[in-house]
């Protein structure tokens, strides 16, 4: 019953949401386009996406750039204050909002979370508190949740074998390849019980 | 088990002979069942929507056959003859996990799937969810257990979550698929949430919560939802209480490193999960459509600095290529004349 009021909720104001959804996933690429964002470290602007790409103009660390909607690889396109876009890498960024306390990058970033100790319970009261319009799957749906095994069976029929997965692959021009297994790097500095600072400095 | 339900109209008791077939390998309600037809309808809607007004599941072709039909198949599937009972399952959770073998660990994970299940219904475009299987498939036969009865499907909430249950159960949201710029992106989620499965984390963490005997509380408060035994109220418990609180934060980073590399190793672009974390990154603590994802997951810049630390450069080589969107993918696969066109695929339905 609180499952089917809040379906009544959420139609109200879905066709709204869903046209503006729609029209701002409608481009190609649909990341976060318009963000402000600020360059963490010592990097370059480039005209193309890839390190040996032409240098338009230095970026020192703290510019501040406008994300475009391109990413290609690990490259995404960006707006300088004087109108000149170019590609900077992606972990050459990082989110403004992370500024203000701030988390700078190179040495820095491991200081940050000591220096903004961040509202990081703050999460968890979110969960319960959005019941206004249209809302995600949450914990009260959750805990309200009746097990369903008649759908996991109809999910289970849904199921492709190898090779049909194969197939897929092949009519997406994937193939697999070789990769190494990634070094596993150092915790972040204060693990516990997770610190936001960056996240929910905003 | 609520037998005042009557039988459907909508439901011929050939079908409820089906459910028979299939029910009686689970519970062992027989004996008590006078008239066998009644007491399984009323089985078989409780199982469908508990607490609601029985109406056929949302838009799946030719509903009372498809459901019949997906039963019998549930009851092809791993493990399903010698089934273990929920509460057998919760015991061995709460002992070692060296009591789980493969069988076991998958029923685990049709239970947990039921959870999810339960709380947003599958998506109702079977094109989109077959995608979305050969998506997963492809990628989880280059993880360490290719063998496993992979499931993918997507849940009809307007939210940005996915979530893995043991044994190969993977789903995302709509949401989440409305949200990815591409099909790299889609990959490297799920292979977020494939790697969760073949390290078993969700075991992992049930195993440490039921040990520490935290869930006395959540579980005198769930007692009535025990479906006739067939779903353990203890697992439920302890299923629900981990998708809501998250698993543990350096699961999430393994999560994110390993499934890079697994994605990777399917033809992906390396950066797909880095250009969804930066969208998350993004997203307000507060947005209703993110609160579950975020709240149980370490922060997106966190895991961002975690990926370029393990990244570096390494990956570089394999990055680059054009991508596809969800939405042309969907649209080559239509255009292909060997796909068996079901009755005109709902195009560009997913953007």
């Amino acid at each position: 019953m609180i499952l089917s009021k809040y379906k009544t909720q959420a139609g109200m104001v879905i066709a709204p949401l869903l046209a503006a959804l729609l029209a701002f996933s409608a481009p190609a690429q649909a990341q976060p386009q318009g963000e402000a964002v600020l360059i963490k470290r010592e990097s370059q602007l480039r005209d193309a996406p890839g390190d040996s790409a032409r240098s338009l103009a230095p970026l020192p660390p703290q510019t501040s750039v406008t994300r475009l909607g391109e990413r290609q690889g690990a490259w995404i396109k960006v707006r300088m204050a004087d109108g000149t876009s170019g590609w900077v890498h992606m972990f050459d960024i990082t989110s403004a909002s992370a500024s203000s306390g701030g988390a700078a990058g190179g040495a820095l970033r491991s200081l940050s979370s000591f220096f903004n100790k961040g509202s990081a319970q703050a999460p968890s009261s979110t969960v319960s508190t959005s019941t206004v319009g249209i809302r995600g799957l949450g914990a009260e749906d959750l805990a309200n949740a009746q097990p369903n095994l008649a759908a996991v069976a109809q999910a289970d029929a849904n199921r492709v074998d190898a090779a049909q997965a194969r197939q897929f692959a092949g009519s997406a021009s994937l193939s697999s390849r070789q990769v190494e297994p990634l070094p596993t790097p150092a915790p972040p500095p204060a693990a516990s019980g997770g610190t936001a600072p960056e996240q929910f400095s905003r | 088990m609520n037998l005042h339900h009557l039988l459907k109209p909508a439901m011929p008791l050939r079908h409820a002979a089906c459910a028979l077939a299939l029910l009686a390998g689970l519970a062992p309600f027989g004996a008590h069942a006078q008239d066998a037809g009644k007491a399984l309808g009323g089985l078989f809607q409780s199982l469908i929507r508990p607490n609601q007004p029985a109406q056929p599941a949302p838009a799946q072709p030719n509903t009372a056959a498809g459901l019949a039909g997906a039963l019998l198949g549930a009851s092809l599937s791993p493990g399903g003859q010698q089934a273990a009972q929920g509460g057998d399952l919760f015991k061995l959770l709460s002992q070692s996990l060296d009591q789980i073998d493969e069988p076991r660990e998958i029923q685990i994970g049709q239970q947990l799937a039921a959870v999810l299940l339960g709380s947003k219904p599958l998506y109702p475009d079977v094109a989109l969810q077959r995608y979305v299987n050969q998506l997963g498939r492809w990628i989880s036969l280059q993880s360490s257990r290719p063998d496993l009865p992979w499931t993918f499907a997507i849940l009809d909430d307007p939210g940005f979550n996915a979530f893995a249950a043991p044994g190969g159960y993977v789903f995302v949201t709509k949401g989440l698929i409305d949200r990815v710029a591409d099909e790299g992106e889609l990959a490297g989620i799920l292979a977020h949430e494939i790697t969760h499965v073949t390290a078993k984390h969700h075991l992992i963490a049930m195993n440490k919560t039921a040990r520490a005997g935290l869930l006395t509380q959540v579980i005198s408060s769930q007692l009535k939802n025990d479906l006739g035994g067939m779903v353990s109220s203890q697992l439920l418990a302890l299923g629900k209480n981990m998708y809501s609180k998250g698993l543990d934060q350096q699961d999430e980073f393994d999560a994110d490193r390993t499934g890079v590399a697994l994605a990777t190793r399917a033809g992906f672009d390396p950066y797909g999960l880095v250009g969804v974390l930066q969208q998350l990154r993004t997203a307000a603590p507060d947005d209703a459509l993110f609160a579950l994802s975020l709240s149980t997951h370490p922060p997106a810049q966190t895991r961002l600095n975690q990926l370029e630390q393990a990244m570096g450069t390494r990956l570089d080589a394999y990055a680059g290529q054009p991508a596809v969107t969800v939405a042309q993918r969907l649209n080559s696969a239509n255009r292909r004349p060997t796909a068996q066109a079901p009755s005109k695929a709902p195009a560009k339905k997913t953007n």
